[in-house]
């Protein structure tokens, strides 16, 4: 009986340690998982320090840098799964592929003389390059890492996009044109003029393709069903690249960075016109942008003083300034 | 068991504790494996230009242009371009064993892919042009990409020819070739011919006599 009564002490003793230990994690078990949104990566091409420096979107802090193992990083692409971050390098014209899981690069490809930009189709499948110095596009095969094609496009291909259905690509060339490209045939069907040294291209929430003249103070929009300019805007000297986010109630707008005149430009993309809502302050030679996937943070990197400020888009506060490393050209991050 | 305790430690060392021999190993292993740079070095020899009939040009990265007039040694290296002009050929030995011939008018560069896992692939892109393609001594990964299609091989005997227009040809005397478009990848295999065309799967293997499309190269070679 006194055993007995021992034995059934020792047992719950037993089990307040268990719930004890569970409840303080001493266990060791696998923490519940974040909710979806908190887990935001966001990584900038250092050009001139031929690396990529990995940022937490939500906590502000750096968390490293990856060399990509080759010369002038400048372009990112991240795919949809976060896992693959393919980064142009203009220098040596190759690409590397960054494992974003061991931060390490696994992948060296060489595309072209000065491979610019990167792009991964919407299916991520292939990885479209733009070689400027050979006027080309390269398809890689994203498994596999091999070249399965080259593109002739217009003179020096400075951004590429893809449509909503992908069926179409558009690539911006210095010789003031975009290319549209049926991605079924791999040729050039249209192209588009726009206006001097058109640079960054994207795909809008609206289904437009957003473009920068990086030459001139416009940016302007295409319309995918009849492949026309259908809007233009003057947002300030040099703009650079365009991310879109909310602020409030409204939105999506579209902001740009003004290497002119060190500031983001906020421009409406839902009114009827493309219309300014406001200009942000922000640090000097503003030119990588990207938002955190729900559009409530702009990350913006600075070529001059190498660093990334993050903007609360709600109130265009800047929240915090990162050191990234040198000329910090591209900035991205994981949906 | 811990890797490091399948190399054998040489009896030479006996005063050495071998658990520290071991972690030593290990180290020197391990920094000479990191050591490796994942692009082939623009001074790192790729192959010998070893024979050529007519002119045959080398383009170096730095824009210097070098020639080989009959059989001699003119070495190649990542990043060279190398050509062929009208009714000329050349032969080509890569330091890993595998022999190109090139016949007229054709024009590639000398690349290379670096993966982490699988170390280098070499490549030869192949802009217009005829190559004949022979490894020896084994497998050997080569890969020979053109405007619309790329040929990946290991143990292997075949030709390729490029058009202007980038339309492809590609016959395999031997082996098997994995050739494929951005559109679809088919084996080609001994005997048989494939198309790669601009916006297309490559064409189904169709059987060839394939001594033919093949004896350019027999003179270069001799």
């Amino acid at each position: 009986m006194k055993d007995q009564s021992r034995l059934t002490s020792l047992l719950f003793t037993v089990m307040v340690l268990l719930v004890v230990a569970q409840l303080t994690g001493c266990l060791g078990s696998t923490p519940p998982p974040k909710p979806e949104g908190l887990n935001t990566r966001v990584y900038t091409a250092n050009e001139s320090s031929n690396t990529v420096t990995v940022l937490d979107g939500d906590t502000y802090q750096v968390l490293g840098d990856i060399e990509t193992l080759n010369y002038g990083a400048h372009d990112l692409a991240l795919s949809r799964d976060g896992k693959q971050l393919w980064v142009t390098n203009l220098a040596n014209g190759r690409v590397s592929v960054i494992d974003t899981e061991s931060r390490q690069t696994i992948a060296s490809i060489f595309t072209g003389t000065r491979a610019h930009v990167v792009a991964l189709t919407n299916n991520n499948k292939h990885a479209w390059v733009a070689n400027i110095a050979e006027n080309t596009i390269s398809i890689i095969d994203t498994s596999i890492y091999r070249i399965l094609g080259t593109i002739p496009v217009g003179k020096g291909p400075m951004g590429i996009a893809f449509s909503r259905d992908g069926k179409l690509a558009y690539v911006s060339t210095q010789d003031k044109m975009v290319n549209v490209i049926d991605t079924a045939a791999h040729q050039v069907i249209k192209q588009i003029p726009v206006g001097p040294n058109p640079h960054f291209l994207t795909l809008g929430p609206d289904g437009r393709i957003w473009g920068t003249n990086t030459g001139s103070n416009d940016i302007y929009v295409i319309d995918p069903g009849t492949n026309e300019i259908a809007e233009t805007i003057e947002v300030g000297p040099a703009p650079q690249q365009i991310a879109f986010a909310l602020k409030g109630t409204a939105g999506p707008n579209a902001y740009v960075t003004v290497t002119g005149i060190n500031k983001v430009v906020v421009v409406s993309a839902t009114s009827p016109t493309l219309s300014i809502r406001e200009q942000i302050d922000v640090g000097e030679e503003p030119n990588g942008i990207w938002a955190n996937a729900v559009g409530t943070r702009i990350y913006v990197g600075h070529t001059k003083s190498n660093n990334v400020m993050v903007i609360d888009s709600g109130t265009s506060q800047v929240l915090a300034t990162l050191p990234v490393g040198r000329k910090p050209i591209r900035v991205v991050a994981s949906r | 068991m811990n890797d490091t305790t399948t190399f054998s430690l040489p009896n030479a060392l006996p005063h050495l504790p071998r658990h520290l021999l071991s972690g030593l190993c290990a180290m020197v292993f391990c920094l000479g494996f990191f050591s490796v740079s994942p692009v082939h070095a623009a001074d790192e020899l790729a192959a010998n230009a070893i024979n050529a009939i007519g002119d045959f040009t080398v383009f170096r990265t730095d824009g210097i242009q070098e020639q080989l007039e009959g059989k001699g040694t003119l070495p190649l290296y990542e990043g060279d371009r190398v050509k062929t002009g009208s009714g000329s050929q050349a032969l080509i030995e890569f330091t890993n064993g595998i022999q190109v011939a090139l016949n007229e008018n054709s024009d590639f560069l000398i690349l290379s892919r670096w993966e982490n896992d699988k170390g280098f692939t070499r490549i030869l892109r192949l802009a217009t042009g005829e190559v004949w393609v022979k490894t020896m001594g084994g497998p050997k990964p080569l890969e020979i990409e053109t405007p619309v299609a790329t040929a990946a091989v290991k143990e292997t005997e075949f030709d390729i020819k490029v058009l202007p227009d980038g339309q492809t040809t590609l016959t395999v005397v031997e082996g098997i070739v994995e050739f494929g478009t951005a559109f679809g990848t088919c084996p080609i295999k001994t005997s048989t011919i494939s198309y790669g065309n601009r916006g297309k799967k490559c064409t189904k293997p169709a059987p060839v006599d394939v001594a033919p499309n093949v004896a350019w190269a027999q003179g270069i070679r001799q």
